[in-house]
């Protein structure tokens, strides 16, 4: 019994692990698509919409607009696109591709490009795909999540939609706390084979998803 | 003795664990994002506002920042499992309980007043260092701090339930003559020791908002405005740790219900120590974890 009852104790606390964190930046993410002529996915493009809050104090920390028109000259974004996008070689970007089960390994952030949308910044780019990949009728899904929680994502429709090869379908799940809650309920039903289920993955029972299926 | 104090101990962890398996934290969570969005949204609105000389401003700032906190605290973390469970063990009046709130909310203000004061403006470190200062030691010795704090009201459950068996057999051995220790043996939170150790481990770590609110302000050369919102955010927090408080001490008092006479009181309050003391552990370590690994 106590055993058992450590065991959910540690497994309270695992799962809370998204939750522990206060998140202090919001992000509305806009996901897309990149299909090469072969027809295989190439690549991912993802644009990071930052509250207005987040986006002073970039302007803060970098020091952006100095003569204070509100405008953002190319010095500017340079330095933002600079330190949106030349990631830690730990950090991927929060972006997770999920292909047959598997994370699917991406590259680095390329053509980069930063906007001013009204109060708040705006941050794109592409990011490829190691291997571009076949997708077929099994779906492949893309969350966007920080496992810390300082970093709240929301996923929210694309402004233009890419160009879809014809039978692809695009997707996009909100977050659902019921759902996030049986997965809750499936891992405590596991501890009675004394599995401790893996720290990493929690932070995406909470994320909103992409589905991409072809098809 | 000890697998009765197992038991009750055991016993009132599973019943707080299916509290909170009932509460809909979820919901909660998500309610509170979006509410924290929602006034930090209005904080920039409102630094822009300052940054402008708009006289309203001001207000504007001060009431986003005082929800923002209240909001904020609602996320886990921070001072309230330490006041909860502080409040849950100690003898303290419910005034005393609330003084010790506010003060480590408005302590934490004044961290964060202070850690801008001197990094930023003297030693000329950005906000982004700032903020991970404040994450990468402030916050894993704030945890720390706190858990010492559990582990100090476990012990003292602990030494108050030996004592008390300690004083039975004596009693027994002198036919009825009682030596049992004071309630006093156990009642935490009345010194001022203990009040300063619970305010200085919540004060250890500022909230990475209220930097960054400083931080600001500072950049539109309004830090005295800053200083007035960060203060206004600590009273919002502690708004919210009050409601916690207060549920600690109505809990507390309705365990006390069933206490028959003195020695009942003692075993409960030995028994709440117990709770108080786990739960903060239990959390802060929790919480401490991630930096650890």
């Amino acid at each position: 019994m106590s055993h058992k009852l450590w065991g959910f104790i540690i497994v309270m606390m695992c799962l809370g692990e998204p939750a522990k964190a206060h998140p202090h930046v919001f992000v509305d993410a806009r996901t897309g698509f990149i299909f090469g002529t072969d027809g295989l996915l190439e690549a991912l493009h993802i644009s990071w919409t930052y509250d207005e809050f987040t986006t002073l104090i970039l302007f803060e920390s970098l020091n952006l607009d100095p003569d204070g028109d509100g405008q953002l000259n190319d010095a500017d974004r340079a330095a933002i696109i600079d330190g949106e996008t030349k990631w830690s070689h730990t950090y991927k970007g929060d972006v997770y591709l999920e292909f047959a089960g598997q994370d699917y390994p991406l590259g680095r952030p390329e053509a980069a490009a930063v906007r001013l949308n009204g109060n708040q910044v705006e941050v794109s780019f592409d990011l490829p795909l190691l291997q571009p990949v076949r997708i077929d009728n099994a779906p492949v899904f893309l969350r966007l999540y920080d496992p810390f929680y300082y970093y709240a994502y929301s996923i929210v429709p694309p402004i233009a939609h890419a160009n879809l090869p014809e039978d692809c379908q695009v997707q996009i799940l909100s977050f659902e706390p019921s759902a996030a809650e049986s997965t809750l309920q499936e891992k405590l039903a596991a501890l009675g084979r004394e599995d401790i289920p893996a720290l990493e993955n929690i932070g995406r029972l909470f994320s909103d998803e992409v589905q991409l299926t072809c098809g | 003795m000890w697998l009765r104090i197992g038991a009750i101990v055991l016993w009132v962890l599973v019943i707080g664990i299916a509290a909170w398996e009932i509460m809909p934290w979820f919901e909660i969570r998500r309610w509170a994002a979006i509410e924290q969005r929602m006034f930090q949204n209005m904080m920039a609105g409102a630094l822009r506002g300052i940054q402008a000389n708009d006289p309203g401003a001001i207000w504007t700032l001060c009431s986003a920042t005082a929800a923002y906190g209240f909001f904020h605290a609602l996320g886990p973390g921070h001072g309230k499992v330490l006041i909860g469970g502080a409040a849950l063990a100690s003898d303290a009046t419910l005034k005393r309980l609330s003084i010790l709130t506010v003060l480590s909310s408005l302590a934490q203000a004044a961290t964060a007043i202070f850690l801008v004061g001197a990094l930023y403006f003297l030693l000329q470190i950005g906000s982004a260092d700032l903020a991970n200062i404040t994450e990468t030691w402030l916050a894993p010795a704030s945890y720390a701090a706190i858990a010492a704090i559990g582990a100090v009201l476990i012990f003292r459950g602990v030494r108050s339930w030996y004592s008390m068996s300690q004083a039975k057999q004596i009693t027994d051995a002198c036919f009825g003559h009682t030596h049992g220790p004071s309630v006093n043996d156990v009642a935490t939170l009345t010194s001022t020791h203990d009040a300063v150790a619970l305010i200085v481990s919540i004060a250890l770590r500022p909230c990475t908002g209220a930097l960054f609110v400083l931080v600001i302000a500072a950049r539109f050369d309004a830090f005295a405005v800053g200083c007035l919102a960060v203060i206004t955010m600590g009273l919002g927090t502690a708004a919210f740790n009050l409601i916690i408080a207060t549920s600690s001490v109505v809990a507390r008092q309705l365990a006390g219900l069933s206490a028959r006479d003195y020695q009942g009181l003692q075993v409960i309050s030995a028994t709440l120590h117990l709770t108080g003391g786990i739960l903060i552990v239990t959390i802060s370590i929790g919480m401490l974890l991630p930096y650890l690994a």
